[in-house]
C-alpha cells in the first residue's frame, strides 16, 4: 500500500485535530502534586464532649512530628448554621481543646476562622452554637471569613474552569491551617469532611449565602480547586457525634465516639469515609484528590491510635449516594463492629 | 440609665470614626479594604447625623459604580456587579447628582434575574433537578449573575425598585419584576412561616427559618401584610426575636416588626443593653444597630410606609 503526499497531509491534519481535542482531557487539571511520600492518621477514642478533650487531643498530636513554634495557626471549624439538637457544627469544646494544644506547642498565635455558608449573621451562629462564650473566656480571636479582607487568588487547579477566586487574607497568610470538619453526610457531595470544609473560606460577601457559584461550577470540582489553592496542613475531624442521612443540616446525629487526626486531608477523609462505612474511591473529590492532594490508599497511610473499624451499619445517605456504601466480603466479627480488613474496599 | 438617644449618638460617633479616607467603610473594624455593603448601611445611618462625612461616602459610592450600571462588592472587584446594587440605589436616594447613576442601577437590576428565569433551567428544575421544592416560574434576583434567586437579594431588589415613582423610560418592566419577586418570596416560605436563605424544603425536609432573612423579606412584603404567609412569618419573627442574641438579626427584626406595626420596645431595650455594642467588629452590624434605633427614618429610607 502506498501513501500519497495528499494522504499523509490529511492524516497529519486529522492527528493534529484529534490531539487538540483530546489533550485537554488527558492533561492533569492540577498545577502541582502535593502528596507526601507517606501520610499519618490517628483515630482517637472520645466518648463525649468534655473538658478532658484537651488531654486526648494533646496525646494524639504527640503522634505527629508537628512544629508550630512561632507560627500563626488558623483553625477552620465547620460552622454552617444552628438547629437545636442537630449535630451540624464542629463542637466548640473540640476547637477549644485544639487552641490549647497548639498554644502549648508554642504557636505564635492560634485563631479560629470561618465563613458560615448558610447563615449570614455569623455572630448569631457563634452565639447559638456555644462558641461565643468560649472565644471570649479564652481570649481566642475569631475571624469572620465571610467579611475578611479579600485578595484575588489564582486557582492552582482547573476543575471548575474558574481562573481565580477572591479569598480571605487570613487564610492565605496562615502558617499552619487546620481543617476541623464535623464528620457528616451531605446531600449534594456525599460527605462533608476536611476537604469540603474548605467551602467555608469562600467569602459570602463576595459570593453570596450559600456560596451558590460553587454549586453551579460543580461542588466536587470546587472542592478540588479550593484545596489545591489553599493547602490544609493538618486535620482534626469531629466524629464524637457525627451526622448521617440528609446532611449537612437536616441529618440525624450519629454517635461515633471518634476524633480523626491526620497530616494529610485526603488520608483523613478516606479514613473518615471508611469509618462511615463508605468506599472512599466512590467519593469523587476524595478519589480525584488522591491524585494530587494527598494519599487515600491505606498502603500509603501509617495508622496510629485506635484500630480502623467500619460501623455495624453504614451511615445512612440520601438515595443518590447509596453507591457510596462499601459492601461486605466476609463474615462479621462478633462484638458489634467489623474490622476494616474484613471489608472489601 | 442609658437611653436610646445616648446610645445612638455613641454608636454614630463610633461609626464616623471608622470611615476610611476614601469615604467608604470596611466590613470589619480591623480591615482597611473599603466595601460597598457597610458603606451603604453607614451612609444611611449617618444621613442626618452631625458626625461623619456623608458627602464623601456618597461620592465614594458614585465613584465605584461599574460601567454596566451595577455596583461591585468592593473597589477593584470584578465588574459584573451584584445584589449590592439594590442597596446602593437606596443609599443614594436623596442625592440629585446621583439620579443618572441610580437609573443605570435600576436598569441593571431589571436585566438581572435568577438563573431559573431562563427556559432551559426552568425545564431542568421541573423535570430533573427536583430535590429543592420551588416553582421556577416564580423567580427573583440572585446574589450574583449566573446563579439562582435567593431571598435577601430578591427582597432588597423589590425594596429598591419600589422607590421608582413611575415605570417609564425603559423601566416598564418594574411592576412585572416586582410582582414576580413577591411571588417568589411567597413560594419559598418555610412551612410554618419565615424564610431560610432560599427555599423552604430540600430533600423533603423543612428548613428552619432565619430571623434576618425573614425580617428583610417582611420589609419587602410590607404591602402584603394581610397575606396569611406574611402574617405567619411575622408571627414567627415575633416569637423568635426576644431570644435573639446577636445584634444584626435583632436589628433587622426590630425594623421588620416596626414596619408591620408590632411592639418593639422590649427589643430595642435588649439591643441597647448589649455591653459591647460600639466595639462590634462587624461594621454593617454597628450601622444596622443605629438604623434599628432610628427605625422610623430607616423605614422611610427603605421606602416602607408604616
Amino acid at each position: 500500500m502506498s501513501v500519497t503526499r495528499r494522504d499523509f497531509l490529511i492524516g497529519s491534519a486529522a492527528l493534529a485535530a484529534g490531539a487538540t481535542v483530546t489533550t485537554p482531557f488527558l492533561l492533569p487539571k492540577f498545577h502541582s502534586d502535593q502528596r507526601p511520600n507517606r501520610s499519618r492518621v490517628a483515630i482517637l477514642h472520645a466518648r463525649q464532649y468534655s473538658n478532658h478533650l484537651d488531654q486526648i487531643l494533646a496525646a494524639g498530636l504527640r503522634l505527629f512530628p508537628i512544629n508550630v513554634r512561632g507560627k500563626t495557626v488558623v483553625l477552620k471549624p465547620n460552622l454552617v448554621d444552628y438547629i437545636p439538637s442537630n449535630a451540624i457544627n464542629t463542637h466548640p469544646l473540640l476547637v477549644l481543646a485544639a487552641v490549647e494544644s497548639f498554644r502549648r506547642l508554642g504557636a505564635k498565635s492560634v485563631l479560629v476562622a470561618e465563613g458560615p455558608g448558610h447563615q449570614r449573621d455569623t455572630q448569631l451562629v457563634l452565639s447559638q452554637s456555644g462558641y461565643e462564650q468560649y472565644l471570649r473566656d479564652e481570649k481566642i480571636r475569631f475571624v469572620d471569613l465571610n467579611r475578611d479582607q479579600l485578595i484575588r487568588t489564582p486557582l492552582r487547579a482547573s476543575y471548575t474552569g474558574m481562573k481565580d477566586l477572591w479569598l480571605p487574607r487570613t487564610m492565605l497568610e496562615a502558617d499552619f491551617l487546620v481543617s476541623m470538619p464535623k464528620i457528616k453526610t451531605h446531600h449534594w457531595s456525599g460527605v462533608t469532611l476536611s476537604l469540603k470544609n474548605m467551602f467555608g473560606i469562600v467569602p459570602g460577601a463576595r459570593y453570596g449565602w450559600p456560596k451558590n457559584i460553587l454549586h453551579w461550577k460543580g461542588i466536587q470540582e470546587s472542592i478540588l480547586d479550593l484545596c489545591a489553592t489553599v493547602p490544609i496542613h493538618f486535620v482534626i475531624a469531629d466524629g464524637i457525634v457525627a451526622m448521617e442521612g440528609n446532611g449537612p443540616l437536616n441529618g440525624k446525629p450519629r454517635p461515633l465516639g471518634t476524633i480523626v487526626l491526620a497530616d494529610d486531608p485526603a488520608a483523613a477523609d478516606a479514613t473518615c469515609a471508611r469509618l462511615m462505612g463508605f468506599e472512599p474511591s466512590r467519593i469523587v473529590h476524595i478519589r480525584e484528590g488522591s491524585r494530587f492532594l494527598g494519599n487515600a490508599s491505606p498502603g500509603l497511610v501509617d495508622q496510629a491510635g485506635e484500630i480502623l473499624t467500619a460501623p455495624t451499619s453504614p451511615f445512612q445517605v440520601v438515595p443518590e449516594f447509596q453507591h457510596l456504601h462499601a459492601f461486605r466480603s466476609a463474615h462479621r466479627l462478633t462484638g458489634g463492629e467489623t474490622q476494616i480488613s474484613r471489608w472489601k474496599w | 440609665m442609658t437611653t436610646d438617644p445616648i446610645v445612638l449618638s455613641d454608636l454614630l460617633a463610633e461609626l464616623a470614626l471608622r470611615q476610611l479616607p476614601c469615604g467608604g467603610w470596611a466590613a470589619l473594624a480591623s480591615s482597611s479594604q473599603p466595601a460597598i455593603e457597610p458603606t451603604c448601611y453607614s451612609a444611611l445611618a449617618l444621613d442626618s447625623a452631625p458626625v461623619g462625612d456623608i458627602a464623601r461616602a456618597q461620592d465614594f459610592l458614585l465613584r465605584t459604580q461599574n460601567p454596566n450600571g451595577s455596583w461591585p462588592v468592593f473597589p477593584g472587584d470584578d465588574q459584573e456587579g451584584g445584589w449590592i446594587t439594590s442597596l446602593v440605589v437606596m443609599a443614594l436616594r436623596d442625592l440629585v447628582p446621583a439620579i443618572p447613576a441610580r437609573l443605570q442601577g435600576f436598569h441593571w437590576l431589571l436585566n438581572c434575574a435568577g438563573k431559573e428565569a431562563n427556559w432551559f433551567w426552568k425545564w431542568k428544575f421541573r423535570t430533573d433537578d427536583r430535590h429543592v421544592r420551588f416553582d421556577p416560574d416564580k423567580y427573583g434576583w440572585p446574589w450574583f449573575p449566573d446563579t439562582v434567586s435567593w431571598v435577601v437579594p430578591t427582597a432588597f431588589s423589590i425594596l429598591a425598585l419600589n422607590q421608582i415613582p413611575c415605570s417609564c423610560g425603559g423601566l416598564e418592566q418594574i411592576p412585572f419584576r416586582v410582582n414576580r419577586g413577591i411571588e417568589m418570596l411567597m413560594d419559598r416560605v418555610c412551612p410554618g412561616g419565615g424564610w431560610n436563605a432560599g427555599n423552604g424544603v430540600v430533600y423533603g425536609a423543612a428548613l428552619a427559618p432565619h430571623a434576618d432573612d425573614t425580617a428583610i423579606a417582611l420589609l419587602a412584603l410590607r404591602d402584603r401584610a394581610e397575606d396569611p404567609v406574611v402574617q405567619s412569618s411575622v408571627g414567627y419573627l415575633e416569637r423568635t426575636a426576644p431570644a435573639l442574641t446577636a445584634p444584626c438579626s435583632l436589628a433587622w427584626a426590630i425594623l421588620a416588626l416596626a414596619a408591620h406595626r408590632r411592639a418593639i420596645a422590649s427589643l430595642r431595650t435588649s439591643l441597647i443593653a448589649r455591653p459591647d455594642l460600639s466595639s462590634i467588629e462587624d461594621t454593617s452590624t454597628l450601622a444596622l444597630a443605629c438604623l434599628a434605633l432610628d427605625y422610623r427614618r430607616t423605614l422611610s429610607a427603605f421606602g416602607v410606609t408604616v
